[in-house]
């Protein structure tokens, strides 16, 4: 009965302390994710390139020349730090420059350049945005709506990507992603 | 040796081990908190910066306290870093799941991720607002400063048998994050939205109308930000289990105001020289305070299973073992209802915004608290940007920080940067 008694007390020690680990472990948030990364720059891509005017446009002017944005943040009570609003730019332009390489040439944001440029990292920055003009912007805007109460908290996100021409601002093409998130709250929160 | 001797030495190792680990761990914190008291910011963030690195239940207090050091010492990167880690944190929900909920029931509250009274989340994000508005990155700052103004709980009058954890919700009064959202938008051209947050900082608070005054703060080319004081501080009674925050606002007194000097000559401060924020009247104030969950369910699980345990004693019938079982798990339950004294030690207790409008070029500044002897700073070579353009300085007030310093300061000469703004604006 003693041993019983141990047992069932050092198990009861495991299982707090097994939960004890991480402060990052456990948590979920309704803030845009990986997931939403992946998802959202694949689809874009995709769009960009099957899109017909876009088509149009590279087979009368050759290979269309394309600055990349960071995302510009719109949201309510959010923040998006440069590293993440990069991100979710460079990946359409990385997917992109993968899967259509005659079809884009690719101008760096003249501040990611010399950033990337002065951390002498090994790789591929491409042309200096010096050297090459850019005729095209591809820009993304997010916006979001979020609704807490003590119960739960959820929020929907709007995500607008655009190529637009930099000479006259008319916008070759445009698309969105959208997406609900929710998260409901524990005893401790 | 016996079996059971064996057992109990592991036990004691282990329980030795972990509680050395702690241990050593909040030593440091303190050492690090230390530090930052007397002006030492640059040890204060090498001393932190490993505590925040680990994922245990001070990550969000570790990280913010490194913010607060790190932001100091003017390393904005390291101080976005870590206000952004405890963002995260604070901005999640069931940080707490698995085992760390039944430990801090169980065991001690000290267990649980600590997230903070509502004033500290609010200053969280005021702080990481900051640092993106002294980077001109100002639709971030104005991220951050919308939330800082989450809705607050208004648990109204005490009722004789109300649940104590019923509350409505209401809007914020955070001055102070109303005041920083309003010129956020203003840097954006959303005038109709700084607007409407200026006038709602009068309404919130009318002696800031001129630190409101929307021309005012479109004119100026310098903000000056300074923390002042310090915070509260969490305290329990003799036994641990009651909370409270000291000082008490009129153990202190109001806060003093600020006078400033630019380039030896005194200048007008004193219409936006108002504090927006007092910590020590927030942490007074059962709206900026967290009900205490946990203790209050051990509270009424306590007296449930001592009341509980009476009514059944009454009984022709009843047990013995089993009454005093309840009574004796009752009292266990009341009693170790320990309080949690983590707190965020660096908070001032207020923040000024001071706007300035100065000619271009640098100046030698100083801030001084005359009421408070030896309380002021200088700064020699401070820029101030051309018309139409803004610069934002930080300056924590310390006995022990004086000055004369140089702008700019070690961590951003090393960046090469004369204003605390960076070519992010572009964003």
């Amino acid at each position: 009965m003693a041993s019983l008694h141990l047992a069932a007390g050092l198990c009861l020690c495991a299982c707090v302390l097994a939960g004890c680990g991480s402060a990052v472990r456990h948590g979920r948030s309704t803030a845009l994710d990986s997931v939403d990364l992946v998802r959202m720059t694949d689809d874009m891509a995709m769009k960009i390139i099957a899109d017909a005017e876009v088509q149009q446009a590279i087979g009368r002017e050759g290979s269309l020349k394309v600055v990349v944005q960071p995302v510009e943040n719109m949201m309510t009570a959010e923040v998006l730090p440069r590293g993440p609003a990069e991100t979710f730019t460079a990946r359409v332009r990385s997917l992109l420059s993968r899967h259509a390489p005659d079809r884009f040439t690719w101008v760096m944001n003249r501040d990611a350049f010399y950033r990337l440029r002065e951390r002498e990292l090994d790789v591929d920055l491409g042309p200096s945005p010096d050297a090459i003009s850019p005729e095209y912007a591809l820009v993304a805007r997010f916006s979001s709506i979020t609704d807490e109460s003590p119960k739960h908290r959820s929020s929907y996100y709007l995500c607008v990507y655009e190529l637009f021409n930099l000479e006259d601002r008319s916008v070759l093409w445009t698309d969105k992603y959208e997406v609900k998130k929710s998260a409901v709250k524990g005893f401790l929160d | 040796m016996s079996r059971r001797v064996v057992h109990l030495l592991c036990l004691t190792a282990v329980a030795a081990a972990v509680g050395g680990c702690v241990s050593k761990a909040h030593r440091e914190a303190e050492r690090a908190v230390a530090d930052y008291y007397v002006g030492d910011y640059d040890r204060s963030v090498r001393r932190l910066t490993p505590l925040a690195a680990r994922t245990n239940e001070d990550f969000v207090l570790n990280n913010l306290r490194l913010g607060s050091a790190a932001l100091a010492n003017y390393d904005l990167d390291a101080a976005e870093g870590a206000f952004l880690r405890a963002y995260e944190v604070l901005n999640s929900v069931g940080v707490n799941d698995g085992g760390r909920t039944v430990g801090a029931v169980l065991v001690s509250e000290n267990i649980r991720i600590w997230r903070g009274e509502p004033f500290e989340r609010a200053m969280a994000n005021f702080y990481l607002g900051l640092v993106y508005y002294m980077r001109h990155d100002y639709a971030n700052a104005r991220g951050a400063f919308e939330n800082a103004l989450f809705k607050l709980r208004d648990y109204g009058e005490k009722k004789k048998g109300a649940k104590p954890d019923k509350y409505a919700e209401i809007e914020s009064n955070f001055a102070l994050g109303h005041l920083m959202l309003a010129k956020a938008h203003q840097r954006l051209g959303r005038d109709d939205m700084a607007e409407k947050y200026f006038k709602r900082t009068g309404e919130l608070r009318p002696d800031l109308a001129a630190a409101a005054d929307p021309d005012a703060n479109r004119r100026a080319n310098v903000l000056l930000v300074v923390d002042f004081g310090n915070g509260p501080r969490k305290i329990g009674d003799g036994m641990g289990s009651v909370v409270g925050f000291a000082p008490k606002p009129v153990d202190v007194g109001p806060p003093p105001p600020p006078w400033v000097t630019v380039d030896g000559q005194p200048v007008q401060v004193a219409a936006v020289a108002r504090p927006p924020v007092d910590l020590l009247v927030l942490a007074q104030d059962r709206r900026w305070q967290s009900i205490d969950t946990i203790r209050v369910m051990k509270d009424l699980i306590g007296t449930g299973l001592m009341t509980g345990g009476m009514i059944y004693g009454m009984q022709h019938d009843s047990r013995p073992e089993i009454v005093l079982a309840a009574l004796l798990g009752g009292a266990l339950l009341k009693a170790s209802s320990q309080a949690d004294l983590r707190h965020w030690e660096m908070l001032p207790r207020t923040t000024y915004v001071l706007p300035l409008t100065l000619p271009p070029g640098t100046h030698d500044v100083t801030v001084n608290f005359p009421d408070v002897p030896g309380v002021r700073q200088t700064w020699r070579g401070i820029v101030a940007p051309p018309e139409g353009e803004e610069a934002t300085y930080y300056l924590r007030m310390q006995r022990w920080n004086n000055g004369p310093y140089q702008w700019p300061p070690p961590a951003l000469a090393r960046r090469n940067d004369t204003v605390p703004a960076r070519a992010d604006a572009a964003r």
